[in-house]
Order: structure tokens, then C-alpha cells, then sequence
């Protein structure tokens, strides 16, 4: 654990952790609900890693190092406060029902290839994956967040949030097919996909 | 296996976090059973599309400028005054003859700067490699995800700065690719961007606003209280401003109005 004990290997941890921010923000968007508590999370998040930066060990994973300490900070300060609006995820029908999986709208969108047009609808089911994401509980939304987005593996996942690795397994395949079932067909394949491997 | 039991081994195919035991197993429920084989396809697109939706989120710039100023976050050349005294008393034994060596370099170097031939700025330079890549002469590392990128090249450079980066998504232009190049021993870092039949380059490297070519017109945003330089090469359009200590260079082949306006109009990323 000793190391980064001088002002030059301080200065290197200091330029080595910025390179994390949007990571960081990105994280912290999804957990706290309005742009500027996600702004305050990031700025304590430096303030605590850059304090206590000798604990950091070198040579580690230090975006899942910065990431624990952000998901720290959310956990002890902000679940006190008004949490996102949670859905009863079990009314959710999230089977796998063929019909589900089908959609018209995919069909207009090449997955491949994206022309202007498509653009427009990948924005849009930008916006939808971003709505659906905030809807779902943070449980299943989180290790999304981690793993989709911060590309993290299930293990470094499941250390950050503190969890097993399994748990990061069953909550990431339920999360997903909450955040699927909320999209009413935007995303999908076309038939071709459903070819035998 | 049912396929209710499939589904977690489902998710983790799709991210790669199976054992080989648990694969073969998967696999071979998937050879026999379409529906879960359309759920695979399925969530191997979900998973793209979340990632995407990731890479839409930055941190605001304000906020990157807080933290670094917040914390000293400088580059190197900024390093504290208490820093440098250090250097000094460690070095204190050759602070004569460096002096002396310091006096003699100071006689040379114009002498030197005088008779040798002259390179152009770093800005027209930079073009060149603009050229490379559209030559195939260079190729770009492609860009997995934005962040990678900008992770990649960050470090290229020692976390001294990072690419300058522009969400052009509204305009359906999206980065491809990028590298990192030298010119006269100082490092650019360059970020290709392209789409709607249209192709944008972003340079960025410390520098200051004497980096930018003598001939360039000048113009001041107001609002933005930022000076923007344009100017061209070989049918090759620039617009040149400064934020701190790095500089950025957008250069494309579309009109220099409308890059000077994208460059104006749009907040990087």
C-alpha cells in the first residue's frame, strides 16, 4: 500500500486520476438524479482520492479504485435522501416471449453502416436507454453502469459494489431485461440474427 | 437445460465471463434452442447500444476546470515554485558549472537559430499529417470506444493533457480513430472525426497562440473572450484557438466559415 510518497509521484497520481473524470461523471449520472449532486459526487470523490492518495497501490486498477470511492461517497451521503423513484420491477413482464424480441421499428435501423437518418433514431433510442436505465432500480442499474459502460469485468464490478461476483451475474441478466423490456422494440436484430451459431 | 436456465449464462456469454465448461454447456443450448439464441442476439445488441449511450456522457468542462484548479492539477511546466527549490538544493554542487554552461548556450543558441534552416509552426506542420492519413501513408489506431482513445492517448503523453474532444453527434458526426504524432519533439494528439459525408480532424498540443501561422486571420469571440486564428493549406481549412495551455486545431475541407462557426458554436466535450 506505501507509495505515491513524493510531491512528484503526487503530482502523477493527481494527472493519472483525471484521466478518469468523464468515467466518473458518467457513474455518478446514473446514481444521483439531478446534474449538479452528480457534479458534487465527482468534485468529493477527487477531494477524498487526492487526500488519501498514498493508499492507493501502484500499478492497480486505479478507475476501479476512484469508482469504489465515488460509489462509497454515494452510498454513506446520498441514500439518506430521496432515492430514484423505484418501479415494482415484478410487474415488469420481461419474459422472453418471441413476439417481445420482434420489432418493426429495428428494421429501419442498419446496424451497420449508419446512414443520416439512422442517426436520428440512434439518438432517439439513445434518450430511451437513458430513461429506461434511470427507471429500473438501482441494483440492476448499477451493474450495468459498471460493466456496459465503465467496461469493467464482473469481478472489479462486484468489488466496487461490494457484492459477489455471482450477484453481479443474476442482477446484470435481470437488469438488462428490465432495461429491454422498457424500450418497446428500439432495440433489436434483425432475423438474420436469429441464425444457429 | 431450460431456458430459464439459460438466461444467466446468456448474459454472461454475451460479456465474455464464462468458464469453458459453462460455454460449451451455453453454447450447445443455443445450437438447439432458437428462442434463446434470439435472446442472445438480442442482448449483444443492448449491451452495444448501452455502452453508446455511455460514451454521450461527458463531464462539463467547468467542472474538469474546477477540479484541476481545485486540486493544482497542472502540467509539468507549471510545477510549484516548492518543487523547483527542491531541484535546486539537490542539484546545488552543479549549480556553477550549469551556469556557466547556461551563459555559453545563451551566445550559441541564436547563432545557431540563425544559420539553420527554418521549420514551419507546429500548426502548418500538423496539417501534414492530415495529408498522411488521408494518403494512407499513416493509419489511425481505431477508436473501440471514445474512451479508450482518449485513455490511450492521454497516457501517450504522460497525462500532461488529454485530446481536445468535440460532440459533433448532432451533426451525425461521430470520432473513428486517432494517433499520436511528434513534430519537432513536441507530442499532437489527433482525433479523426467523421460522417455525414464530411471529415474533421482535431489536433491538440501545449502550446501557446505564438504556434499559430503568422499569415492566419484573426478573429475574437467576444462572448467566449477566445481568439480563433483560420487559415489554410493546400485546400485544407484551419481554425486555431487556445484554452490554458493547450491549443486545438480543427481542420477539414469544409468552408472555413463553417469550420470557424463549428469551432465557435460548439463547446468541447
Amino acid at each position: 500500500m506505501a507509495g505515491w510518497r513524493t510531491t512528484e509521484e503526487q503530482d502523477k497520481f493527481s494527472r493519472e486520476a483525471i484521466v478518469h473524470l468523464d468515467h466518473l461523471y458518467r457513474v455518478a449520472r446514473y446514481l444521483v438524479e439531478e446534474p449538479d449532486e452528480a457534479h458534487d459526487l465527482v468534485q468529493e470523490t477527487y477531494v477524498r482520492a487526492l487526500g488519501s492518495y498514498e493508499q492507493f497501490t501502484p500499478g492497480s486498477n486505479m478507475k476501479a479504485w476512484l469508482s469504489r470511492i465515488l460509489y462509497n461517497f454515494f452510498f454513506d451521503h446520498y441514500r439518506r435522501k430521496k432515492r430514484w423513484v423505484l418501479i415494482d420491477d415484478s410487474s415488469i413482464d420481461d419474459s422472453s416471449k418471441d413476439e417481445e424480441y420482434r420489432s418493426d421499428y429495428w428494421e429501419k435501423v442498419p446496424a451497420e453502416n449508419p446512414g443520416p437518418e439512422s442517426h436520428l433514431l440512434a439518438n432517439e433510442l439513445t434518450t430511451k436507454i437513458t430513461d429506461a436505465l434511470r427507471k429500473i432500480p438501482e441494483e440492476f442499474r448499477l451493474p450495468i453502469v459498471m460493466v456496459d459502460m465503465g467496461d469493467f469485468s464482473y469481478a472489479e464490478a462486484a468489488e466496487i459494489l461490494a457484492c459477489p461476483v455471482g450477484t453481479i451475474r443474476s442482477r446484470l441478466s435481470r437488469g438488462r431485461r428490465l432495461v429491454y423490456s422498457q424500450l418497446k422494440g428500439y432495440v433489436g436484430v434483425q432475423d438474420k440474427g436469429r441464425e444457429k451459431k | 437445460m431450460k431456458c430459464e436456465e439459460a438466461r444467466e449464462l446468456i448474459t454472461a456469454l454475451v460479456d465474455d465471463e464464462l468458464t469453458h465448461v459453462e460455454r460449451s454447456s451455453i453454447e450447445a443450448h443455443l445450437d438447439d434452442c432458437p428462442r434463446c439464441q434470439w435472446a442472445y442476439q438480442q442482448e449483444r445488441v443492448l449491451k452495444r447500444e448501452i455502452h453508446r449511450t455511455g460514451l454521450d456522457v461527458s463531464a462539463p468542462a467547468d467542472l474538469k476546470r474546477q477540479i484541476l484548479t481545485r486540486h493544482g492539477i497542472l502540467p509539468v511546466e507549471a510545477e510549484s515554485l516548492s518543487g523547483w527549490s527542491k531541484i535546486a538544493l539537490t542539484f546545488r554542487p552543479f549549480l556553477r558549472p550549469a551556469l556557466g554552461l547556461v551563459l555559453v548556450l545563451l551566445v550559441l543558441l541564436p547563432i545557431i537559430y540563425l544559420v539553420r534552416p527554418h521549420s514551419q509552426p507546429i500548426s502548418l506542420a500538423a496539417l501534414e499529417i492530415q495529408e498522411k492519413i488521408a494518403g494512407g501513408q499513416i493509419s489511425l489506431r481505431k477508436a473501440t470506444s471514445q474512451i479508450e482513445l482518449r485513455d490511450w492517448q492521454t497516457r501517450a503523453v504522460d497525462g500532461k493533457f488529454a485530446p481536445m474532444e468535440y460532440d459533433l453527434s448532432s451533426m451525425h458526426v461521430r470520432p473513428i480513430g486517432g494517433l499520436v504524432q511528434e513534430i519537432n519533439g513536441r507530442k499532437i494528439l489527433v482525433t479523426v472525426y467523421t460522417g455525414n459525408d464530411m471529415s474533421v480532424t482535431c489536433f491538440t498540443f501545449l502550446g501557446t497562440e505564438e504556434d499559430a501561422p503568422k499569415n492566419a486571420t484573426t478573429f475574437f469571440d467576444t462572448a467566449k473572450q477566445i481568439k480563433f486564428y483560420t487559415f489554410s493549406k493546400d485546400g485544407l481549412n484551419a481554425v486555431f484557438h487556445r484554452e490554458g495551455d493547450v491549443i486545438c486545431i480543427l481542420a477539414s475541407k469544409i468552408p472555413v466559415n463553417d469550420l470557424l462557426a463549428l469551432a465557435r458554436k460548439t463547446e468541447p466535450a
